[in-house]
C-alpha cells in the first residue's frame, strides 16, 4: 500500500503555523465577510459579475459582460459614484449551480457589495440564499418564476418574467391574430420547462388547448421526430421554448419537413444567433415576444448600439441590452444612497425609477421591474415591431 | 403511416452517421483490443475542422471532408504514439488514457474555437425528395451512400491488402506478428489513424445535419458505442446494422418518450448487452490471454 | 517494515492536528472549498475501492453521488422526513443502485463494464432532468441542514468537522478492508481473476461487494452534499464531473486510498484557482491523466516510492542479494486422508470440450488414484491444459463428467472446486503481480467464504485476528518453500525459477488434496528441475495426489507412477511410463523424439496433425 513517508519536519511546521494562528473560539467567528465590507469608504466600489464564460451558455455570458462593462465604463468616465470608481470582477460559473454557490462565497469574501448576473435561472436559484445571508443584492438576467418564489429581498430581475413574455405572446396570437391550433415544442432544461408551463398557462387562460405538446432533451440537435409528430397535428402556430441555437435548428428542420406553421417564441428568437442558425429564409416570419426588439427601435437603443459597436466592434442584442439596463439600475441605486451596502442598497434598488432600453423600471416587492414586452416579426433578417 | 415512414427515414439517416462512428470504434477494437473513449472527441475535432474549412476557407465540401479526415488522422497517430507503452499490457489503463485524451481534445477545441457552436450549411442545396408525403433530404441519401462506400472500402482493406492482413495478424497474436516481421506499433498506429479519420468523416457529415459544438461528440460518441456493441464489437457488418438499429430505435423513442429518449435507449441497450454481450454478429478482437 | 510504523504514526497524528485546526485559517470562501474537497475525497475513496482495489471499471460513481443527494433532497423537501432519517434511507437507496449497477459486472468486465456504467450514469442524469419529482433542470432547493444537538450545522466551518469525521471514518474502514483478507482477495481478483478464483476467491460476490462499498461512500457523500449546499441540480452529477472524479483518482493514485484523497483535494483546489480559466484547467487535468497513465501508473503518491527505488538501484546493492533457500520437506501424511470410493480421487468420464467448432478435448476418460503422481503428456495442442481447465472449473464441459471423490464437480465454479480441495498451477505463470510474495500466499491460505465478510461491519476484531493468523501461516509456508527472504517483494521482481516456486507454494497454501501442475518445469534449468522433482515427491508423500502436465520426459519418467498420453484431444495410451514409452501409437505421435532423459525438447510441430489450440480463447 502507500508507503509514502510524511515529511516529518514539514508536517511539524504546518502544525505549528496552525497552532500559532488558532483562536480559542470556534473557527469562522471572526470572519471578515459579514455584511460585505465593501472596502474602505474611499476605495473603489466592488461589483461582481457572475456569468457563464465557458460551457454552452458562454456566448450569453459574454454579451452580458459587455453590456455591464459599457454601463460601468460610462459611469466611471462621468466621475463614478460620489467620486469613487466602480471596479468589476468577472467570475465564470460554468453554467453549474454548485460552482455558483462557491462563487457566492468567494465574492462575499472578496468584499463585493453587489452582484450582476447570472443569465441562468438554475445558477441564480442556487446562489440566492447565500447572497441573501451575505447581504449582497443581485440583479439577475434570469426570468424563471421560481426566482420569485424565493421571496428574497436581495434579488431583482433586469427583465420581465417568463410569464410576461408568454402571456403577451399568447394574447397576440389568439386574440389579435385569431390562431386556434397551436403546437408547443420545448426542451427540458429550466428555461424550456419554465416556458412550457408559462405558455401553457397563458393559453389555458385564453381558453385554448394546444394540438401538440412535445418535449426534447436540451442537448438534442435532431428535432425531426418531435416535429414529425407535430406536423401530423397540422398546427397554425408552432411555439418554441428553447435556447437560441436549438430554436434555430428547430425552425430549420421544421421547414425541411414541410411544416409551414408560423413560428412564435420569446426572447431567444430576437437574437442574431437564432437568425444565423435558422438561416434568414427559414427565420422569416417568426413572431418574437421581447422587450428589446432591435437596435433601431428608439433613440435610446440607437445610442446604446452605437456606443456598444464602438467599444466592441459588433452590434448588441437582447442580452447585452438587459445587462446594460441592470447595471444602470444598480448605478442609479448606488448614486441615490451614496454607495450604501446590504439591505439599504437593496431598498435603494427597489426605489429606483429608471427608463431603460427595455422599458420603464418600477420594482415591486418581488423584485420584478418590467411588466410588459413587445411583439415583433422577423422580416429579411430584421425584427419589425407590429403596430 | 406517413409519420411512421418519416420517422424511419430520419432514423436511418442518423443511423448512417452512427454506423460510421461505430466503424471507427470497431476497427480500433478489432485490431488493438482497445475501446477508445476519445472517439467522440475526435469526431468533434473532425466536425470543427471540416466546418472551418467550409466556412472560413470556403473550400467545397468534397475537399473539406477529406482534408478534415487527414488532419484528424494525424491526431489519431499522436494519441496512439503517446499511449503505445500500454498496448497489449494494461487494457484498463489504456482505456483511462483515452478518456484523458478525449478531455484534452475537448479542452483544446474550446480554446481554439470557443464554446459557441456554429451552424454548417448543407452542401446539397436541392429541395427534399417527396415520396408519398415522406420528405427525404438528398443530403441524407448522400450520407447513407458515403457510409456504404466506407464500409466496403474498409472491408476490402482488411481482407485484400497486406496492411490489412497485417493488422488482423497483430490482433490475433502480437508476438507472433512481430516474429513474422510486422511492426506492431506502426500497424496499431495506422489502425488508430484510420479509426480517427472515420470519426472525422462522421463528424464532417453530421455537421450540416446537426450543430457543431464542443458537445457534438458526446452524444454521437455514446450512440456510436452502443451501435458497435449492439452489432458486435469489432464486426464491420455489425457496425452498420447496429448503427442503423440504434438510429431507428432512437428516432422512435424520441417520438414516444420525448425528454426521456436517451434513458430509454440506454436501458434497452444495457439489457441487450447483458443478454448477449457479444452483440448480433459476435465480438471479434485481440486475444487477451 | 516495523521501523516505518513510528514515524508514520507521528506523521498521521500531525496530519490530524493540522486538519483539525485548518478551519481557523480559512475565510468564508476557502472553507466552502475545503468542504467541497472533503466531499470529493469521500467519493474518490469509494471509487478507489471499486476501481483501484477491486479492478472494476465504474463510471457510475457520480450517479451514486447523485442518488444520495437527490433522495435526501426529495425526502426532506417533498415528504417532510427528518434529515438523518432521509440520509439513512438515501444511503440504502444508493446501495440498491449499486447492486443494480454491479450486476452487469458479473458477466462483463473492462471496457464493456465501462460503457454500461457510463450509460447508466447518463440515464440517471436524463431521469433527474425530466422527472417532475426531481424538479427537472431547476433542481430542488431549500434542503435543511442536518440537526445536531448543540451544533449549528448551517455554519460551513462546523460542517467541515462533520465531513472530516465521516471522511476519517470512511478512510479508516477502507484501509482496514484493503489490508485484510477481503481487500487482499479483491486485489488478487484485480490482478488475475482466473488465478484468484482458482485460489478460492468468489469473484462474483467480491465484485458485488466492491460495488456496494463504492455506493455506500458515494451515497454518504451525496447526503452530506445535500446538507451542505441545500440545493441539488442535474449539472453537478454530469458525465464531465464523472471524468473529473476519475482524473482525481488516477492522478492521485487509484490503488492507494490516501492517493485518492490527495488527488481529490489537489484537483479541487486547482479547479478553484483556475475557475476563470476553465478550459485551461480541463486541458491540464486531461494531460495529467494521460501522463500519469503512461509514465506513473501508481499516481502521484507512487512517485516517492519509485524515486526511492530508482535511487537505490543506482546506488547498487552491498552484500549478497536475497537467495532461494532449501525446501523443507513436508510432514508425511500431513494432508487430510481422502474419502474416495475405491481409492479414486478424480474420475474423468467421456469428457468433451468444444470451442466454436474446434474440439479441444474429445471423449477423454481417466482415473486418478489417491496418492499417485499421474503424468499427462502429449504434443502441443493435444488438449492437456484444456483438460486441466475443465477439471479446475474454468470451463464448463461440452459433454461428459468430472467427479471428485465420487461427487460430480463438472460445471461447478472454480472457487467451489478449490474449496473441495483442488489446487493448480498455470502453464503461463499467473501470480498476483501487485501483491507481495507473502500476500500471494495469504490469499490462497484464506479458506473462508465471502459471506463471512459481515464480520467487517459487526466484528472487526475477528477479522484482524484472522488476518494475523494468515500472516503467521504464510511466513511458515515461505520458510518451508525456501522463500523466506522474498516475503516483501513483488513477484515480477523475482527470477523466473523463483516465481515458479512461488506459484507452487501458493497452490500448496490452499491445503489441497489434489494438485494439478501445468508444465511446472518449463523454463527451469537442470538443478531447478531436480529441486522441483524433490518437492513434488515430498508433496506426494504428505498425502497429496498430483497430476502433472509435462513435456520433459525425463522428469515424467522419474516422477510419475502412471502416464496418460493425449493427442488431438483423445487418449492414445495410458499406463506405467515404461510401457507407454514403447507404445507404437505414442511413438508415432512423437515421431522423432526419444524416450530417454533429455533437456527440455522443443515441440515438434511436424508430427502433430492437430491444429486445435490447447489454450482456447478465454
Amino acid at each position: 500500500m502507500s508507503r509514502y513517508r510524511l515529511g516529518y519536519p514539514a508536517a511539524a511546521l504546518a502544525a505549528l503555523i496552525c497552532l500559532a494562528g488558532a483562536a480559542c473560539s470556534a473557527p469562522g467567528s471572526s470572519s471578515s465577510s459579514s455584511a460585505a465590507g465593501g472596502g474602505t469608504p474611499s476605495g473603489p466600489i466592488k461589483i461582481a459579475v457572475v456569468d457563464a464564460q465557458s460551457g454552452s451558455s458562454s456566448d450569453l455570458g459574454q454579451f452580458e459582460y459587455r453590456g455591464v462593462r459599457l454601463a460601468v465604463g460610462q459611469a466611471n468616465a462621468a466621475g463614478g459614484v460620489d467620486g469613487r470608481k466602480i471596479a468589476l470582477s468577472l467570475l465564470d460559473d460554468q453554467g453549474d449551480p454548485t460552482v455558483g454557490t462557491e462563487l457566492a462565497r468567494k465574492i462575499a469574501s472578496q468584499g463585493a457589495i453587489a452582484m450582476l448576473g447570472t443569465a441562468e435561472s438554475a445558477v441564480t436559484l442556487a446562489m440566492a440564499p447565500i447572497l441573501a445571508s451575505e447581504h449582497i443584492p443581485n440583479i439577475t438576467s434570469g426570468q424563471s418564476t421560481k426566482l420569485l418564489a424565493l421571496n428574497s429581498p436581495y434579488l431583482f430581475l433586469n427583465g420581465p418574467t417568463g410569464l410576461t413574455y408568454d402571456s403577451t405572446l399568447a394574447k397576440y396570437l389568439v386574440q389579435k391574430k385569431g390562431y386556434k391550433k397551436i403546437a408547443l415544442l420545448t426542451n427540458n432544461d429550466s428555461y424550456g420547462a419554465g416556458e412550457h408551463d408559462a405558455f401553457l398557462a397563458a393559453l389555458k387562460s385564453l381558453g385554448i388547448t394546444p394540438v401538440a405538446d412535445k418535449v426534447v432533451p436540451q442537448d438534442q440537435t435532431n428535432m425531426t421526430p418531435a416535429l414529425n409528430a407535430i406536423r401530423g397535428a397540422r398546427p397554425q402556430v408552432l411555439f418554441i421554448g428553447a435556447e437560441e441555437a436549438q430554436s434555430g435548428l428547430t425552425v430549420k428542420q421544421a421547414r425541411a419537413l414541410g411544416l409551414t406553421a408560423v413560428v412564435a417564441e420569446g426572447a431567444p428568437a430576437g437574437t442574431p444567433l437564432y437568425l444565423s442558425t435558422a438561416g434568414a429564409a427559414d427565420a422569416n416570419g417568426t413572431i418574437v415576444s421581447s422587450p428589446y426588439l432591435g437596435n433601431d427601435v428608439s433613440a435610446a437603443s440607437r445610442k446604446f448600439a452605437a456606443a456598444y459597436t464602438a467599444a466592441y466592434g459588433s452590434a448588441p442584442e437582447l442580452h447585452g441590452a438587459k445587462a446594460y439596463d441592470g447595471a444602470e439600475v444598480m448605478i442609479a441605486a448606488l448614486k441615490a444612497c451614496h454607495a450604501c451596502t446590504g439591505l439599504a442598497l437593496a431598498n435603494a434598488i427597489r426605489a429606483v425609477h429608471y427608463d431603460g432600453l427595455l422599458g420603464s423600471f418600477r420594482y415591486n416587492k418581488q423584485g420584478v421591474g418590467i411588466f410588459a414586452t413587445s411583439i415583433g416579426i422577423i422580416r429579411n433578417g430584421k425584427i419589425e415591431p407590429v403596430s | 403511416m406517413q409519420s411512421f415512414f418519416q420517422t424511419l427515414v430520419s432514423g436511418l439517416s442518423f443511423g448512417a452517421v452512427y454506423a460510421l462512428v461505430a466503424l471507427g470504434f470497431s476497427l480500433v477494437y478489432r485490431t488493438m483490443g482497445l475501446v477508445n473513449f476519445a472517439h467522440g472527441a475526435v469526431l468533434m475535432i473532425g466536425a470543427y475542422v471540416a466546418s472551418t474549412f467550409t466556412l472560413s476557407a470556403r473550400l467545397p465540401f468534397a475537399v473539406a471532408g477529406p482534408a478534415a479526415m487527414a488532419v484528424t488522422g494525424v491526431v489519431g497517430l499522436v494519441i496512439e504514439r503517446v499511449l503505445r507503452p500500454l498496448e497489449n499490457k494494461d487494457f484498463d489503463l489504456m482505456l483511462i488514457g483515452t478518456i484523458g485524451a478525449g478531455t484534452v481534445l475537448e479542452a483544446a477545441a474550446i480554446l481554439i474555437w470557443t464554446s459557441a457552436g456554429r451552424g454548417v450549411p448543407s452542401p446539397v442545396r436541392t429541395s427534399p425528395l417527396v415520396l408519398g408525403g415522406v420528405r427525404i433530404p438528398p443530403y441524407d441519401l448522400l450520407v447513407i451512400g458515403i457510409t456504404a462506400v466506407a464500409m466496403v472500402a474498409l472491408t476490402l482493406f482488411l481482407q485484400r491488402t497486406k496492411r490489412g492482413a497485417a493488422m488482423q495478424a497483430v490482433a490475433m497474436d502480437h508476438e507472433a506478428a512481430t516474429a513474422a516481421g510486422i511492426h506492431v506499433g506502426r500497424s496499431n498506429a495506422i489502425a488508430f489513424a484510420i479509426g480517427a479519420s472515420l470519426a472525422a468523416l462522421a463528424g464532417a457529415l453530421a455537421g450540416p445535419m446537426l450543430y457543431v459544438s464542443p458537445t457534438i461528440g458526446d452524444s454521437l460518441g455514446i450512440q456510436g458505442f452502443a451501435s458497435a456493441i449492439l452489432g458486435g464489437f469489432g464486426s464491420i457488418p455489425g457496425a452498420i446494422v447496429g448503427g442503423l438499429g440504434i438510429g431507428v430505435i432512437g428516432s422512435f423513442a424520441a417520438q414516444s418518450f420525448q425528454g426521456y429518449s436517451d434513458l430509454v435507449t440506454f436501458v434497452v441497450f444495457t439489457v441487450l448487452v447483458m443478454i448477449r454481450p457479444t452483440g448480433i454478429f459476435g465480438e471479434k478482437t485481440v486475444n487477451r490471454a | 517494515m516495523r521501523a516505518l510504523a513510528r514515524p508514520r504514526l507521528a506523521g498521521l497524528v500531525l496530519l490530524a492536528v493540522a486538519a483539525w485546526l485548518l478551519p481557523y485559517q480559512l475565510n468564508v470562501y476557502w472553507i466552502s472549498v475545503a468542504d467541497t474537497a472533503l466531499l470529493f475525497a469521500l467519493l474518490a475513496v469509494g471509487l478507489g475501492l471499486v476501481m483501484g482495489i477491486a479492478g472494476q471499471v465504474n463510471l457510475a460513481q457520480i450517479a451514486f453521488f447523485g442518488v444520495g443527494a437527490y433522495v435526501t433532497a426529495i425526502l426532506t423537501t417533498h415528504d417532510g422526513f427528518a434529515f438523518w432519517t432521509a440520509g439513512v434511507l438515501a444511503v440504502l437507496a444508493t446501495v440498491v443502485t449499486g447492486l443494480v449497477v454491479g450486476t452487469p459486472a458479473l458477466r462483463i468486465q473492462s471496457h464493456y463494464l465501462g460503457i454500461v456504467t457510463l450509460g447508466l450514469a447518463v440515464a440517471f442524469v436524463d431521469w433527474i432532468t425530466n422527472a417532475p419529482v426531481t424538479g427537472g433542470d431547476s433542481g430542488i432547493s431549500g434542503i435543511p441542514a442536518p440537526p445536531l444537538p448543540g451544533i449549528d450545522l448551517t455554519s460551513q466551518y462546523l460542517y467541515y468537522y462533520l465531513e472530516l469525521f465521516v471522511l476519517a471514518g470512511g478512510l479508516a474502514f477502507g484501509v482496514f478492508v484493503v489490508r485484510t483478507p477481503l481487500g487482499r482477495r479483491m486485489r488478487a481478483m484485480r490482478d488475475d481473476a482466473l488465478a484468484a478464483s482458482a485460489a478460492g476467491a468468489e469473484v462474483g460476490a467480491l465484485r458485488m461487494i466492491a460495488f456496494v462499498l463504492a455506493s455506500v461512500y458515494g451515497g454518504a457523500a451525496g447526503v452530506l452534499y445535500a446538507g451542505l449546499i441545500h440545493y441539488v441540480a442535474p449539472e453537478t452529477f454530469s458525465i464531465a464531473d464523472m471524468f473529473l472524479l476519475l482524473a482525481m483518482v488516477i492522478i492521485g493514485g487509484r490503488q492507494s486510498l490516501a492517493g485518492c484523497v490527495t488527488g481529490a483535494v489537489g484537483l479541487t483546489i486547482a479547479q478553484q484557482e483556475l475557475v476563470n480559466l476553465a478550459a485551461y484547467a480541463q486541458l491540464g487535468y486531461g494531460l495529467l491523466v494521460v501522463l500519469v497513465v503512461v509514465f506513473a501508473p501508481a499516481g502521484l503518491v507512487g512517485i516517492p516510492g519509485r524515486l526511492a527505488g530508482w535511487r537505490s538501484r543506482r546506488r547498487g546493492h552491498d552484500g549478497p542479494g536475497a537467495a532461494l533457500e532449501e525446501f523443507q520437506p513436508l510432514a508425511p501424511g500431513a494432508a487430510e486422508a481422502p474419502v474416495c470410493p475405491e481409492g479414486v480421487i478424480l474420475e474423468v468420464s467421456h469428457l468433451v470440450k468444444r470451442f466454436r467448432g474446434v474440439t479441444a478435448v474429445d471423449d477423454v476418460s481417466l482415473r486418478v488414484r489417491a496418492g499417485e503422481i499421474l503424468g499427462v503428456v502429449g504434443p502441443n495442442g493435444s488438449g492437456k491444459t484444456t483438460l486441466f481447465n475443465v477439471i479446475s472449473g474454468l470451463y464448463r464441459p461440452s459433454g461428459g463428467q468430472v467427479r471428485l471423490d465420487g461427487r460430480v464437480v463438472s460445471g461447478s465454479r472454480p472457487y467451489r472446486i478449490s474449496q473441495l480441495g483442488v489446487a493448480r498451477t498455470f502453464q503461463h505463470l499467473r501470480l498476483f503481480g501487485n501483491l507481495t510474495v507473502q500476500e500471494n500466499l495469504q490469499v490462497a491460505l484464506d479458506r473462508t467464504r465471502t459471506w463471512q465478510s459481515w464480520r467487517y461491519v459487526c466484528w472487526p476484531v475477528g477479522v484482524w485476528r484472522h488476518d494475523r493468523e494468515l500472516r503467521r501461516r504464510a511466513a511458515e509456508l515461505l520458510t518451508a518453500f525456501g522463500l523466506a527472504q522474498f516475503g516483501g517483494v513483488r513477484p515480477t521482481a523475482l527470477p523466473y525459477g523463483i516465481q515458479r516456486r512461488l506459484e507452487l507454494a501458493r497452490a500448496m497454501a490452499a491445503a489441497p488434496r489434489l494438485l494439478l501442475l501445468d508444465e511446472p518445469a518449463a523454463g527451469l534449468n537442470g538443478e531447478e528441475q531436480r529441486q522441483l522433482a524433490a518437492i513434488v515427491r515430498s508433496i506426494r508423500d504428505s498425502g497429496v495426489t498430483v497430476v502433472l502436465i509435462e513435456h520433459n520426459m525425463g522428469l515424467v519418467m522419474s516422477l510419475c507412477s502412471r502416464v496418460v498420453v493425449l493427442d488431438s484431444g483423445t487418449v492414445i495410451a495410458a499406463g506405467v511410463p515404461a510401457e507407454v514409452a514403447r507404445d507404437p501409437a505414442v511413438l508415432e505421435a512423437y515421431l522423432g523424439k526419444s524416450a530417454v532423459p533429455s533437456p527440455p525438447p522443443s515441440p515438434s510441430p511436424s508430427s502433430s496433425p492437430s491444429s486445435s489450440p490447447s489454450e482456447a480463447p478465454s
